[in-house]
This record gives structure tokens, sequence and C-alpha cells, in this order.
């Protein structure tokens, strides 16, 4: 025990004497070190960030049916128990599915024309970026209708549905409270998100009927399932759009997804990893081998020493480990330096990029446990390169090397 | 057939010179029927028929180069492996019993290490110190090995060697014969029974190898260390009351093969 700590003492005390070739074995490891670290943060900044933009992003989750077609209560229940579907509403007919807006506050009074959009609980986009109405009165609005409107969160305003029966045209008016606005990414349209029985109230005033619900007149709908034309559907995660899609499509649906983008980033992640991989390869070979003939010449350039600590009783077992330190040390100091290096490359470039990114984006980031598997790789592989020199300060004879002069 | 030369050549030439009073002492080194053969067409070959050494002796192996002096030190020191071993008994203390010549058929390369650390200090005739090392830390090293305390030790020792001065230098700051110094107290700091020198005078100039040596055998006489010394000049150990033990050379003029024959 105390043989083997002499020798890692005498081994570190070696390495610090010759701190000149110790510091060129140092700038070695880090000289290929720091770029392959830049490269795989670089690799790993841009496509999380990529990837963290898919993933957050509802829009991308979104299944939307082209055309329209008939979808009773029974596709439904069916569609949200389906594994990897998130969320599904009804979507009543497009053509009766709008309303005037009117705002009478302020300086002067503004109507526009809005589409009314389904939702409640569990929409990925309202979950996100707005709150879902509470109210069969509360409406969330696109940020371009809020604009043109010159409404803000929380304000009245009133809702007209027309319609013309035989060739009189009447109308109904509902008070509305907005209860959201949505930013300007999060929904491109003059819309207004209301729960379904807004829209469906809509939807039988125009087609003539009334609705006991918003007081408006009319006979009432008869009863019996109600068919929708169309639906918003979100997928659970990105990784399920393309399932859902599938699923879709082999009912007979068309659908446009965002799944062919989400590919591109996928298959970009897998060749950068494969061209990372290489690159790495092709480094680590090298600097091995380069590491492994240093402490080979090392060892040879020190035989008569080491065949003195045979001479005054250290054993093999011992004596082994005099390279194996020095290697070790490289590698623990050479990481270190690389490690120092990266971070300066890593506040450079997320610096330089930053206009481009939001809050907690990077285009360069390692994660802590990447840093620790490159250390514990590189502290692997080194002790590996000075394998070959152990084995041959084994074989050392110290009554052939202790007279050499 | 060798073993009748080497018995013919041993009978007559042999020259034993024990000292006064120590053949009863206990014995260190107990050797018979060892040989060492190094082939090829410069071959060599070295027997030693029986050698005794006794704790606290002074043993001189006296002749000039390539009389096989350093191949019986490091058979002695046990880093050479002995072709033939009939008995090798190293005692490092009185009650301890070391069979070498068994420790080597096992491969208890271990073993053999582990007493030559403790029991054992080597002076070599230049350099053997690490360069990477303060004089401190050259002296300390055995004792460092060991576990045991360094500090005093190694400050007594550097101070019976005159050189208390340069305890934190490094070796290269050194002169050749203070390096000697510093050899000379790394070989004792750890207070061995059995202290091996080969040509440890050879590289200086000789006032200084007198007062070197006269420092040496006033030391190992002081603790009782046997010491073994390998030297081409006899007349350096002389004053020390040495045991003189010579080689004896024969060539076998076919071969061009020598044989060194050394008993005592």
């Amino acid at each position: 025990m105390h043989s083997l700590k002499t020798i890692f003492r005498l081994s570190l005390q070696d390495y610090s004497h010759e701190r000149l070739l110790s510091a060129c074995a140092i700038l070695g490891l880090a000289a290929v070190l720091a770029p392959l670290l830049v490269l795989f943060g670089v690799k790993s900044g841009i496509i999380n960030t990529m990837v963290d933009r898919l993933i957050k992003d509802p829009r991308n989750l979104e299944i939307t049916p082209i055309g329209s077609g008939r979808y009773g209560q029974e596709w439904f229940s069916a569609e949200a128990r389906r594994a990897g579907v998130a969320f599904v509403i009804p979507q009543t007919r497009s053509i009766a599915a709008s309303m005037v807006i009117y705002n009478p506050n302020g300086g002067q009074p503004r109507t526009l024309g809005v589409d009314l959009i389904p939702t409640g609980a569990g929409d990925p986009l309202l979950e996100k970026w707005g709150r879902i109405p509470a109210e069969d009165t509360a409406v969330v609005l696109s940020a371009s209708a809020a604009r043109k409107l010159n409404v803000a969160d929380q304000q009245a305003v009133v809702g007209r549905v027309g319609r013309s029966v035989s060739g009189r045209k009447e109308q109904v008016t509902v008070d509305l409270k907005v209860a959201a606005v949505l930013p300007l990414e999060a929904f491109p349209r003059d819309a207004a998100f209301v729960r379904l029985a807004l829209l469906e109230a809509t939807e039988d005033y125009r087609d003539g009927f009334g609705s006991q619900v918003f007081g408006w007149p009319g006979k009432p709908r008869p009863t019996g399932s109600r068919d929708y034309p169309s639906f918003r559907l979100y997928a659970r995660s990105i990784y399920d759009v393309a399932a859902v899609r599938d699923q879709l499509l082999s009912q007979g649906l068309e659908v446009y997804t965002r799944a062919e983008e989400i590919e591109v980033i996928q298959s970009l992640d897998r060749s950068f990893t494969i061209i990372f991989r290489l690159i790495s390869l092709v480094a680590v070979c090298g600097y091995f081998a380069s590491m492994a003939s240093n402490i080979l010449a090392n060892v040879n350039r020190k035989s008569r020493h080491l065949g003195v600590t045979r001479l005054i009783g250290f054993s093999t077992g011992s004596i082994v480990w005099f390279p194996v330190v020095q290697s070790m040390a490289t590698s623990v100091l050479g990481t270190a330096a690389a490690a120092g290096l990266y971070l300066i490359a890593d506040l450079t470039i997320n610096r330089t990029f930053a206009r481009y990114l939001a809050e907690g984006e990077h285009v360069c980031r390692l994660a802590a446990g990447h840093l620790l598997f490159a250390f514990i790789l590189t502290l692997a592989l080194s002790m590996l390169a000075s394998a070959y020199a152990a084995f041959r300060v084994a074989k050392i004879e110290p009554s052939e090397v202790i007279r050499d002069v | 057939m060798s073993n009748s030369s080497i018995q013919a050549v041993g009978r007559g030439e042999i020259v034993e010179l024990p000292a006064p009073g120590l053949l009863e002492a206990p014995r260190v080194f107990h050797l018979q029927g060892i040989s060492k053969h190094w082939p090829g067409d410069h071959g060599f070959k070295l027997t030693v028929p029986h050698l005794t050494i006794r704790r606290g002796e002074k043993l001189a192996l006296v002749g000039f180069s390539g009389c096989g002096k350093s191949t019986l030190l490091d058979l002695l020191a046990m880093v050479l492996r002995p072709d033939e071993a009939a008995r090798f008994a190293f005692f490092p203390t009185p009650e301890e019993n070391l069979d070498v010549a068994v420790a080597w058929q096992r491969k208890d390369l271990d073993g053999l290490a582990r007493a030559r650390m403790r029991h054992m200090g080597y002076v070599l005739q230049t350099g053997g110190l690490f360069p990477f090392l303060s004089v401190r830390d050259n002296i300390s090293l055995s004792r460092q090995g060991l576990g045991l305390p360094a500090q005093n030790a190694v400050e007594t020792a550097a101070e019976r060697l005159g050189i208390e001065r340069h305890l934190d230098k490094f070796p290269s700051q050194l002169s050749v014969g203070e390096r000697q110094r510093v050899a000379i107290a790394r070989a004792m700091a750890h207070e061995p029974s059995v202290v091996i020198a080969d040509e440890p005078t050879a590289s200086l100039d000789p006032i200084n190898a007198d007062e070197i040596m006269a420092v040496f055998t006033e030391l190992v006489e002081e603790k009782g260390v046997t010491l073994i010394v390998a030297t081409h000049e006899w007349e350096r150990v002389e004053k020390g009351n040495f045991r003189r033990l010579e080689f004896h050379l024969k060539k076998n003029t076919p071969h061009g093969i020598v044989r060194a024959t050394v008993s005592g």
C-alpha cells in the first residue's frame, strides 16, 4: 500500500518535474477534445433548440382534416380514447362557424367578422398561449382580432349572428366576455375561440332553429345525434403525430400535418450524430495513437529510473502504475483545459446568436452529463493507451538497465 | 564436464581472507552451487560453488571489468535469476530466513522485492538518483515505500554524510561526489541489514573517493550493517578491513566463452 502510494507520488513528481512535456501532452489532449466538445455542443444545441421548438409548439401537434366529412359522437369518443391523441373536438360547418363581434366601448365602436373555433378543456393551443373559456359566453380572441376590435383581456363585447329566413334578414346578439387574447404566433387569422355550445347554437340559428341556452328565437332543434363535418385534433407529442396521421389516413381521411417537418429535423439529428461520430472516431484514434506512443517513449526514456525503483524493491504491481498515473493526470488536466476552452466557445457562440434565440434556448449547449461522459471516456482511453507502456514497465529487468549511463 | 573444470580452478586459486572474529557471527547469505550463464559467441558463465557472508561483515568483490562482479551483486540483490541454485538462503535478520532459490522458482518476484525494500540498500556507480526528486525525497524513498516516518532518519543520514545543506536541492545541482553521498544515504536511511555497492567510488577523484569510502565504512560499522562492495581498486577498500573475494577467469578457446568462478 505504501509502495503503491509512493509510486503514485513518484509518478506525479516526475510529471510535474517535466512540466514542459506534460503541458504539451495536456494541450495535445485539449486540442483534440475542445473542438469535439464545441462540435457536439453546437450539434446538440441546434438540434435541441429545433426539437424543443417543435415539441413546445402545439401547432406541430395539430392534425387538420382536408375537406369535410361526417363524424358522429361515437367517432369522437373513439378518437379521444385513442393513445397518442391529446385533444379532439368537433367543428361545425365552416360557413356557419362565424360571427360578427362588436365592441361598443372606447372612442369609436368597431365591428369585425371572425371565425369561430371550438375549444374546451385540454386544448393544447389555449393551454399554452391563452386560457380555456370557462363559460359559454367567454371568448378567446386571436391577436389580429383583438387588435382590430381594440379590445383587451376581460373586456365585454357583443356577438351578432345573422340569418335570412325566406328572404327576411334576422339577427340575434349575445353578450360576450374576452377571457384571453392569444399572442400573434398562436393563430394567424381573425378568430374567436369559444365553447362548442356557442358554435352549435350559431349553426342551429343559421339552420332556422332557436337556442334555449342563449334565448334565441326559433323552433327547437329536433333531437337526435348530431354529425359534424370537421374536427380539431392534437396529438399527444410530436412523436405520436405520424402514427395518428397514419391511423386517420387508414380511415380514408385526408389530413394535413407537420410530420414531414418533424421528420426532417429528426433525420437531421440522425445525420449530425453520424457525422459527429465519424469525426470523433478519427480524432480519438489519432489521439490514442499519439498518446500511446508518447507514454511508451517516456517509459523507454526512463527505463533506467524505473529499473532503479525495482532495485529499491517496489513491486511490479505498483511500478506499472507509473505511466498510468501520468496519463490519468494528462486526461484530468487535458479535459479540464478542453472544458475551459469549450466554455469560452459556448459563451461566444451563444452571445453571437442571442438575438435569434428565445429565453432558455442555446445554439451551443452541453449537459453536465455529456461533459462527465467525455471525461470518463478520456480517462478510460488514456489508461488503455498506457496499458502497453505499463506492460513494458513490468518487463524491465533492473540488471539490464541500472548500469546504463 | 563443466563441474570438474570449475572444481579444478577453484581448488588452487581461491583466496579467502576471513575477518577475524566474524566467523562465529550468524550468516546473512548462504549460497551453494549457483551459476548464471549468458549464451552467445562471447558468452559468459559465472559459477559460485559456495559463498557464505556473515552479519556485519565487509566484503569486497575484487576484479576488473567483466569478471562477474556485477552479476554476483545482482544475484545477491535478488534482481537476477540464477540458472542453477542448489542453495540460496538470505537471512535478513537472525530470526528470518528467505529461500531465494525457491522464491525464484515460484516466480515470487514481489516477495523478493519486499525483502529487498525492507532489508537491502543498493549504491550504484553513478546516477541511480531520481532527477525529479529532491535530495530529501530521494533519501526517504525506501522509508516512504515501507511506510516509515522519514523526517529524522533522513536528516540524520544526511548529516552523517555531510549533505544536510543540499536536502532541498535536486541531484542535477550536486557534484558527482555529493550525489554518491546522497546515494549512500538513500541506501542506508531505512536501516537495512545489507548494503550492496557497485563500484561506489569509481567515478570519483581519489581524494573524494577515499573520503566517501571512509564515511561509508564508518557508517556501516556503526550500524552493524553487512556491506558488499564490488570494486576494481583493492587499495580503495584495503584500509577498511574488508574480506577480499576474487574472481578467477578461464577462457574456453574453442567457443570463446569466459568462465568465472568465485567462492568464499
